[in-house]
């Protein structure tokens, strides 16, 4: 059976304020879903609730049928990286793989480090690295121990635009190999959004609910065919681009005024 | 890092090494290994230029020269004086210390791991590490007399709070994104404690230790004066009193390489447990 992960009716408060409220949503093993939504409609607590790290105040979570639990099933990307900077490249992706023998983590902490280009790197610090390399680093750590699903939370916001580019379309051929796991991905870029999902799921501002759900019609695989050139992108652009601001514009916390006043 | 930049000239030369050390490399100027001998031996040799110019201007029996003093502790080397009090004194030390250090990292670690001991017990240690530990000295000396144990336990004493203090702050320092992470990978508290939090204190861990052996000699010559009388603290006494102010100053010199040796070999340690930060 194919791997599965699912919210249903799923509500999150933080001291009574809510973050999240029914949220329903499934992703399978093989499949790209990214998350778009203004900054602090709880995107990253969404993925925190996938991951296990936190429970649900309502509905349910379920990773093939079970709550999910940390470090089974799931593994994250996160924006900062979080290398241990003790630890060289290496030894931070054997840190993903507690508990296997010797020759076993070996050879995997390898076969990873060659799957986004890092061999050579493999006895340096992270100190030494570029971000999009300490990111390439962060990607394999998270997918040497096979998980059924990365969870990435802005993963490449921190990088600048080419490097961004490079590792949209890596991250395409790293998921879109064969047997390759399932992604939830979050973003606040529409672009982003547009290159990468299979779908897309629009949150609003807190508590974020979901106020639209569209489904990406680009031919796969996009990492060979640039998706921009899609007569249909700009047209899904523009649309997700009006979702978005009229999310934050009817948000009363929000900033920014209407046009017309 | 509370004292010092880790990354030092040692980088230089390295490909990809990070601002600090670029900046320091360029602001060393003479910043490269022998550049650094030489200007402290300079340094050394201006010391004992106006040393010997003091020593020449004072009244005799008051102060002794840079040259009676290693004539001074040439002799008390010879004559067997010395290497037991210098062996004596260090026993005191290294014990004292090295109980302090084993004693405050774990104790220090457990506080900031556990919000519960931290809160019961914070106060009791601020306020033990605000009160001068000689004031404890006649109590120890009702509960363990003149000997080693008293002696050790005044060493421990001073050393002690420092490590404690320090390792706490380290623990409770720790990147909550980076625990997180390990978390999401299955770790458990062990597993972070081991790979995350403990890796991440060492900066301080280093930072308390070397305050620690710092008061930990200090208390060693002070155990020794005012316990039963012996090692290094011992001689201090005995010339002091009688003015034979070369052998009292050969003795002083000797306290002085102890801790400069103690400050390298930390020095060292540092850079071997924190070399990641060199990005090498």
């Amino acid at each position: 059976m194919t791997a599965r992960l699912t919210l249903a009716g799923v509500s999150l408060a933080f001291a009574g304020a809510p973050v999240v409220q029914g949220i329903d949503l499934s992703v399978a093993r093989g499949e790209v879903l990214v998350i778009l939504g203004p900054s602090g409609c709880g995107k990253t607590s969404l993925l925190r609730l996938m991951a296990g790290l936190i429970r649900p105040d309502a509905g349910q979570v379920t990773l093939s049928g079970a709550p999910p639990r940390p470090g089974e099933g799931a593994a994250m990307v996160f924006q900062s990286y979080r290398l241990l900077p003790w630890k060289t490249v290496a030894q931070n992706v054997a840190f993903a793989l507690p508990g296997r023998p010797a020759a076993e983590r070996e050879a995997r902490v390898a076969e990873v480090l060659r799957l986004v280009g890092l061999a050579r790197v493999a006895g340096s610090f992270p100190a030494a690295l570029s971000g999009g390399m300490k990111q390439r680093v962060a990607l394999a750590r998270a997918l040497a121990p096979r998980p059924d699903f990365l969870l990435m939370d802005e993963p490449f916001a921190a990088l600048d635009a080419q490097a961004r580019e490079l590792m949209q379309a890596e991250l395409l051929r790293l998921v879109g190999a064969t047997g390759g796991p399932g992604v939830v991905f979050v973003t606040h870029s529409v672009d982003e959004a547009l290159v990468l999902g299979d779908r897309v799921v629009v949150l609003s501002p807190r508590p974020g609910r979901i106020v639209a759900r569209i489904d990406v019609p680009f031919p796969v695989p996009r990492w060979q065919a640039d998706p921009h050139d899609h007569p249909a992108y700009a047209e899904l652009r523009h649309r997700l681009w009006q979702l978005l601001r009229d999310a934050v514009l009817k948000d009363p916390a929000s900033d920014f005024h209407r046009p017309e006043g | 890092m509370q004292d010092r930049p880790v990354a030092t000239a040692h980088t230089a030369g390295r490909p990809a090494a990070p601002a600090s050390a670029a900046l320091n490399r360029r602001a060393g100027g003479l910043g490269d290994g022998l550049g650094t001998a030489l200007l402290r031996l300079g340094f050394l040799g201006l010391i004992l230029i106006v040393w010997t110019a003091l020593a020449r201007a004072a009244p005799p029996g008051l102060f002794a020269s840079p040259l009676a003093v290693a004539r001074a502790g040439w002799m008390m080397a010879a004559e067997g004086r010395l290497a037991p009090a210098l062996a004596a004194s260090l026993t005191v030390y290294l014990a004292g210390t090295g109980i302090a250090v084993v004693v405050g990292c774990a104790l220090g670690a457990a506080m900031g791991m556990s919000r519960t001991l931290a809160r019961t017990i914070d106060i009791y240690v601020l306020a033990l590490a605000a009160t001068p530990r000689v004031a404890f000295i006649p109590l120890i000396i009702v509960a363990l007399g003149l000997g080693l144990q008293a002696k050790v336990l005044i060493v421990f004493l001073g050393a002690v709070m420092p490590v404690i203090l320090n390792a706490y702050a380290g623990v409770r320092a720790a990147d909550a994104e980076l625990v997180e992470m390990a978390i999401a990978t299955g770790a458990g508290r062990g597993r972070v404690l081991a790979h995350v939090v403990l890796p991440g204190a060492v900066p301080y861990f280093i930072a308390g230790i070397r305050i620690g052996a710092t008061i930990g000699l200090i208390n060693t010559i002070v155990a020794e004066l005012y316990t039963a009388i012996s090692g290094l603290g011992g001689l201090l006494a005995l010339y002091g009193s009688r003015f034979r102010m070369a052998e009292y100053l050969a003795v002083v010199v000797v306290l002085a390489l102890i801790g400069a040796g103690v400050t390298e070999a930390l020095r060292l340690v540092e850079k071997r447990l924190l070399r990641w930060r060199e990005a090498g």
